[in-house]
């Protein structure tokens, strides 16, 4: 806004008739009420339009985000106030709708500003709540002695009239320990030894039952999700081309490692901050766990590589923000807090800890790592040898025998060994558009490519179109693969490459491809010719697509490029043993690979950060360093504070028993684990515009036991599963019902519907079919692992496919096809808690699904493998193994009929569907 | 007005919880009993905004703040990002200019380096009582602008198409956050017992560019998200493949009476009844959607007003089927219908993103867009059903004015481009807005995109600014903090 000449439409006669007025302008008399007749329904309480309230004095005279101060007192010829309630621009006048101010009360308004814009203390209707005045800042209350988890519970409940509910039955109990601390369902052998321990000792049963719980394996991949929901991991890039983040998983990994171990929570936080300084690689995949724009993503003027830089910081600040504190500090980015002690500096300053981390993949450095690094090395030596083998195989160009597609990933064209100075590929037709070769190599018997520009050759091309960072002829022999690091043609039929090898060298094979990484099939060579020239310069074609298989769309362009036409029976029996071998020596990288490499940020000279005005990056204010919200600490840092000085600074802040946040945060996550819903129901909010504390003391009481105990979350689970609240019943009561439906209090134990998770999980356990390998790459739930469209979902997956559900390659926002519908959350954004929806497709998935009706019949099958006998033995037997117990008379009677006509299967497709089986009870 | 919340008891406080309307008010006697509270202490004016939700029964129709004009929504999303030079925005004085650079224009935008000033690729004519510019490009659409409310002055926070999809779809540039059709159904649940609230019809040639992203339900409740089907793919899950009817029947008798058995063991319970009665709902579903989604009981003159006959052009077809099948969902009380018209990233093979060689591209798109989608509008119309039914026609962002150095296309521009609205509520023949003489930036009624969804809010008589959900602290909103209702717009 121009502040000179604010005054364009105001006539001079205005404030003439002003300026003789004798009487001085009262604030309540004449101001406050035409500020409440037009301005306060968007400037007052906590209706702030562009952060502007008029109701409270302090407030108003610092005016809002845009222009503030508005007030500028002795000065109504520059006050935005008076340019806003005059000027004749209709997108600026104010109020937008509704009346303008009249010429007498915009005269009020100036003179009063003119008059010193006189407000009176203590006049205001309202008082400003100082936003640090809150509970959760405060120290934590301390406990009387012998407090417990039951005396807070009972407590409240007296108060209100209330009582708790009976023990629960031992079956109930049972399935409750056993989907709370592993999220699977017990046997019906577990029932049997904790029944007759139960009927001895019930304290040391429930005891004995949680302990075996939480030293198992199991443990870790259950709770491990809750914390990836909050964290919103994925193993996605996100936004429009969701390329796979291929390294993502050692973080997940390191999470239920994390929990399984009970790292103190204090280490495991400072890990995932600062976990390269602390051995921990993978656990700082943490920082970097949001969606981001990939490079070539983003725009090439300033401005849009501002703003991606900007929003990819502001994710790890929310992230930091949310998950430790639970506190929306990300609020505060385009000005201050409006209900936290957070300044728009702060928020900055927040950023400022982490302005050098990049989204990016990371060599691990642990013991592990380096030991798989030395694996891999020699896997790649054997996969060598075994390529080498192999190509023998393959037939030569133009020998007489048709070779496979041409494909976009790899095509080889081996010929008889010839001297070659020069290499040129011609395209002679392309599927679509103008041809893309993302790196062409030329192979003599060393098996080393002597085509890389760092082995001295150079290429040529008829013509290219450059697209930075994407398409350059330099990308065809740099070693790189993908389309990202490829040559694009400006012309169609007829353009080339050339390379030409630093000396003649003995060459007998051409590899090429269109994209290596898979993402795309068009622009591909369908026909082509391969020339080579030796020392005389004269060129001998040695290779084109006339001797392969005709190109079809569709057709499996993607494919390996492997065949055995052509090959005597013992040689395809040899090479096909090859290839099974190669295959599981490459499979072997990638997994050896997983060990060395993760998503875990890279590290780098931290951006110079800068106050933006309302979080817009092209307009940078003062410098801020690294800082933490005043009214929460005290640690600042230098501007110039080495990048992981400023990591680690924060991490021991947040970790600190001086931060009663972290401890409060993190105790009521581990209670909404167990009951649903936290003892703050906002769980990353625990600042004022979030719920208060339902019991406040426990909580406080369990934030000082869980620092007492060495922030061990095995022993707050133990606090809570061996007490009788956790104990008791679900069912409801009717006198309880009335006067606390919601059950804030506790009279009962919370039922729920299982979580996606939970209900895969269950149901492969049940069928017999769970595979219970433990952490690495995730298995696929669709036929892709990233892109840009066409996730087909696997519909009867097997195999690895049937492993916990923790374990799938999550992509983002493509919700799994079947479990998907139950709230699983999409990886786009944090969740906290999950919803419990109730909806027909949900009920479409778990009846139809090819997923379900397969495991029915697994189910099916081991009951038949299982259970002597006929229908009815099957029935107890599907029962027990679903339902954990035995079916009464009337219901087999019931349900004989149906599987006497229709078998097993029908039955354990609808035990499946059963809210007996769905819900913990 | 007071400031309610801040002096509100740690009571009053715990009474608004909002997650305990979502997550625990399980019962009707539990809301019932809320309300009363709530109402007894004059609290419930603070929070009517915020719609109160069963989740147990998530799709029951609940009440707009104020009477609606539209009832049901189309929103057609064409990705890519459309011209607006070759489509709707009329600049003469560019074909002055035509092969001149723009002086003091950006020497780089998004993908490269700029290029020369180009003319519009199309000729333009005028149209309709009110004279409206087209261009040949869209000659069906063009026929209609008398009933149509544009605004030409529209811009978006990005220039990149991943968050400028999610921009104009949910508000945010980020993933994750709520779309539209799900604000829209969490604030009025479903008139439809037997059909989803809320589908999406992805283009025939792919899904948009930033995906699911588009229809999903963000931090919302997984039951707000669309429904994906087309007249390709039906919904998944609709029957079980490979069991006879008779063991389908059967597994449903066995499910009913276990699940009839153990309710009556453990009364009192509403979440177990209502997922009784999901089940009877998608039996529902079950038998409704086969039938919605048979597009060949279409008469052929609907198929020829389509174009859904169209041999020639299969894209067309198959893109015309998909606007007979939006026509048909609303006819039968689906409140929100997405339909997509272009693809993901493609060069500008698949969506509207020409970069290179935009006319090339843009005959193949108009010809799929125009005649389908005019046909929906006029089909909604002579049906009576454009009545209480809003179309809205949309795009992430516009283009500009200058060509690419090196190539004949144009490049990302989000400083002013067109979107349009017609039907329920909506002013007809009216044009708001102007991009300056070479239509590259908003000069005159510049409006965020947020107004643009403030404004498709109020017409389904929601208060965009009311229309909130708790998230991690925050009151979200489809507009943020921003957004005015664009009235110019409406009649």
């Amino acid at each position: 806004m121009n502040r000179t000449n604010i005054l364009p439409a105001l006539g001079a006669a205005l404030l003439v008739s002003t300026g003789s007025n004798a009487e001085p302008i009262d604030f309540v008399r004449d101001v406050r009420p035409i500020f409440e007749k037009h301005c306060y329904e968007c400037h007052s309480g906590d209706q702030r339009k562009s952060g502007l309230r008029l109701d409270v004095k302090s407030a108003a005279m610092k005016g809002g985000d845009n222009f503030g101060p508005d007030i500028l007192p002795g000065n109504s010829k520059d006050s935005p106030l008076i340019y806003f309630v005059t000027t004749e621009n209709e997108d600026k006048i104010m109020p937008p709708d509704g009346e303008r101010l009249s010429d007498k009360e915009i005269a009020i308004l100036v003179a009063w500003i003119d008059e010193g814009a006189v407000w009176p203390d203590g006049v205001d209707t309202v008082t400003l709540k100082d936003p640090a005045d809150h509970w959760s800042y405060k120290p934590l209350i301390p406990a009387p002695d012998g407090a417990s988890i039951d005396s807070f519970i009972e407590e409240k409940l007296a108060e209100n009239g209330l009582h708790r509910s009976p023990p629960a039955d031992w079956t109930s109990l049972l399935r409750r320990l056993h989907f709370d601390l592993t999220g699977l369902p017990p046997t019906p052998e577990d029932l049997g030894a904790f029944q007759s321990e139960a009927d001895l000792d019930p304290d040391a049963a429930i005891r004995n039952a949680a302990e075996a719980l939480l030293a198992s394996p199991h443990y870790g991949e259950r709770w491990a999700q809750h914390w990836l929901d909050v964290v919103r991991y994925a193993d996605t890039h996100g936004f429009e081309v969701n390329t796979e983040r291929p390294h993502a998983y050692p973080y997940r990994d390191y999470v239920i490692n994390a929990f399984n171990s009970d790292i103190p929570y204090d280490r495991f936080v400072r890990e995932q901050i600062a976990g390269d300084s602390l051995g921990a690689d993978a656990a700082t995949g943490f920082l970097v766990t949001a969606s981001v724009l990939l490079p070539e993503q983003i725009g090439q003027d300033g401005p849009s590589m501002r703003l991606a830089r900007q929003d990819a910081l502001d994710e790890i600040v929310a992230n930091i923000g949310q998950t430790f504190l639970g506190l929306s500090v990300s609020c505060a980015r385009c000005h201050d807090h409006k209900f936290d002690p957070i300044t728009a500096r702060e928020y900055y300053g927040m950023q400022a800890f982490v302005a050098g981390v990049e989204y990016a993949d990371r060599e691990i450095g642990s013991p592990a790592a380096l030991e798989a690094r030395k694996e891999v090395d020699a896997i790649r030596e054997e996969l060598a040898l075994v390529d080498s083998r192999l190509i023998g195989f393959l037939p030569l160009a133009n020998s007489g025998t048709t070779r496979p597609m041409v494909s976009a990933r790899q095509n080889i064209d081996r010929f008889p060994p010839r001297e070659a100075k020069r290499v040129r590929f011609t395209v002679l037709a392309t599927n679509e558009l103008e041809p893309c070769i993302d790196e062409l190599e030329v192979f003599g018997e060393s098996g080393e490519n002597l085509a890389l520009a760092s082995r001295g050759a150079t290429a040529a091309t008829s013509g290219q179109t450059i697209v930075a960072d994407r398409h350059d002829l330099n990308y065809l022999n740099d070693g790189n693969y993908g389309n990202s690091r490829s040559w694009l043609s400006n012309a169609g039929s007829g353009s080339w490459v050339e390379i030409e090898l630093p000396e003649v060298a003995m060459i007998d094979r051409v590899v090429w491809g269109r994209d290596r990484e898979g993402q795309y099939r068009d622009r591909l060579a369908i026909d082509y010719r391969i020339e080579v020239a030796g020392a005389d310069g004269q060129w001998h074609a040695v290779a084109d697509a006339s001797d392969r298989q005709p190109y079809v769309a569709g057709g499996g362009e993607d494919h390996a490029g492997f065949s055995t036409d052509g090959l005597t029976a013992a040689e395809a029996s040899e090479a096909t043993q090859l290839k099974e071998k190669r295959d599981r020596l490459v499979r072997e990288v990638n997994e050896k690979q997983g060990a060395t490499i993760a998503f875990a940020g890279q590290f780098r000279e931290p951006d110079e950060i800068r106050l933006l005005l309302r979080g817009d990056a092209e307009q940078p204010k003062e410098l801020v360093p690294p800082l933490v919200p005043a009214a929460l600490g005290d640690l600042e840092l230098d501007l110039d504070a080495p990048e992981d000085q400023r990591r680690l600074a924060l991490a021991d802040w947040i970790a600190s028993p001086d931060n009663i946040l972290t401890a409060r945060v993190m105790v009521n996550r581990i209670w909404q684990g167990h009951f649903g819903t936290g003892l703050v129901s906002s769980p990353n909010d625990f600042g004022n515009n979030g719920m208060p504390p339902s019991h406040q003391e426990l909580l406080d009481w369990l934030a000082a036991e869980f620092v007492r105990s060495g922030w061990s979350v095995k022993h707050m689970h133990r606090l809570i599963v061996n007490s009788e609240t956790y104990r008791q019943s679900s069912a409801p009561r009717a006198d309880a019902m009335e006067k606390d439906a919601d059950n804030r209090l506790l009279w009962r134990f919370p039922s729920r519907r299982l979580e996606a998770e939970a209900i895969r999980d269950a149901i492969l356990a049940t069928s017999g079919r769970l595979d219970p390998q433990r952490y690495g790459r995730g298995f696929d739930l669709f036929d892709l692992r990233g892109g840009l469209s066409g996730f087909n979902p696997i519909e009867s997956p097997s195999g690895e496919g049937l492993r916990r559900m923790i374990y799938a390659h999550k992509v983002r926002r493509e919700p799994d096809a079947v479990f998907g519908a139950f709230d699983s959350p999409d990886g786009g954004q944090a969740v906290a808690n999950r919803g419990e929806s109730t909806t027909p497709i949900q009920a479409l998935n778990l009846f139809n699904s090819t997923f379900v009706l397969d495991q029915a019949v697994a189910l099916a099958e081991r009951v038949e493998r299982e259970a002597e006998g006929g229908a009815e033995n099957h029935i107890r037997h599907a029962f027990s193994l679903v339902l954990l117990r035995e079916p009464d008379p009337g219901e087999i009677a019931e349900l004989l009929p149906y599987v006497e006509e229709h078998g097993l299967a029908v039955l354990a497709r609808a035990l499946f569907n059963t809210n007996e089986f769905l819900f913990m009870p | 007005m007071t400031n309610s919340s801040e002096h509100l008891s740690a009571a009053g406080r715990v009474l608004l919880d909002r997650r305990s309307f979502l997550t625990k008010s399980s019962t009707a006697l539990g809301s019932v009993a809320l309300a009363s509270l709530l109402g007894r202490d004059g609290l419930l004016a603070a929070s009517a905004g915020e719609p109160s939700v069963d989740l147990s029964n998530p799709y029951i129709p609940r009440p707009p703040h104020f009477p609606a004009k539209a009832k049901n929504v189309v929103v057609i999303f064409c990705a890519g990002a459309v011209s607006q030079l070759e489509t709707w925005d009329y600049k003469p004085e560019l074909i002055k200019w035509d092969g001149k650079p723009l002086p003091g224009g950006p020497a780089v935008t998004f993908q490269g380096p700029a290029g020369n000033l180009a003319r519009p690729q199309y000729k333009f004519r005028q149209h309709g009582k009110t004279g409206k510019w087209v261009s040949d490009l869209i000659p069906h659409l063009a026929g209609l602008t008398d009933e149509i409310a544009f605004i030409h002055s529209l811009t978006s926070k990005t220039n990149t198409h991943g968050p400028g999809e999610n921009f104009l779809s949910s508000g945010s540039l980020l993933d994750g956050f709520p779309s539209l059709g799900a604000w829209t159904t969490y604030a009025l649940g479903s008139v439809s017992r037997d059909l989803p609230s809320y589908v999406a019809i992805p283009d025939p040639r792919g899904v948009p560019q930033n995906g699911a992203n588009n229809w999903g339900p963000g931090f919302l409740p997984a039951a707000f998200q669309g429904t994906v089907m087309s007249s390709r793919r039906p919904v998944r899950h609709l029957s079980a493949q490979g069991v006879s009817s008779s063991a389908d029947r059967a597994s449903r008798d066995l499910l009913q009476r276990m699940n009839a058995r153990h309710l009556e063991a453990n009364p009192g319970d509403a979440k177990l009844s209502a997922r009784i009665a999901s089940y009877e709902l998608a039996g529902r579903m079950q038998m409704s959607m086969p039938e919605i989604s048979d597009i060949s009981s279409e008469p052929a003159h609907i198929m020829k007003l389509y174009g859904a006959d169209d041999t020639s052009n299969p894209d067309k077809a198959a893109f015309a089927k998909n606007c007979i099948l939006a026509r048909r969902l609303i006819e039968r009380g689906v409140r929100f219908v997405q339909l997509f018209n272009g693809a993901y990233a493609s060069g500008g093979r698949l969506n509207w993103d020409g970069h290179t060689e935009l006319k090339e591209q843009y005959d193949v798109h108009g010809a799929i867009l125009d005649q389908p989608c005019a046909a929906l509008i006029k089909d909604l119309k002579q049906r009576g059903l454009l009545e209480d039914t809003l179309v809205v026609w949309c795009t992430e962002f516009g283009r500009m004015p200058f060509f690419q150095a090196g190539s004949e296309g144009r490049d990302h521009n989000p400083d002013g481009f067109t979107c349009w609205m017609t039907g329920a509520g909506v002013k007809p023949g009216v044009s708001h807005g102007e991009t300056d003489s070479l239509g590259q930036k908003a000069v005159r009624n510049a409006r965020p995109l947020y107004d643009f969804n403030a404004t498709i809010l109020h017409l389904l008589g929601l208060d965009h600014e009311r229309l909130t959900f708790e998230h991690n602290g925050i009151a979200r909103r489809l507009t943020n903090v921003e957004g005015h209702v664009i009235r110019e717009m409406l009649a």
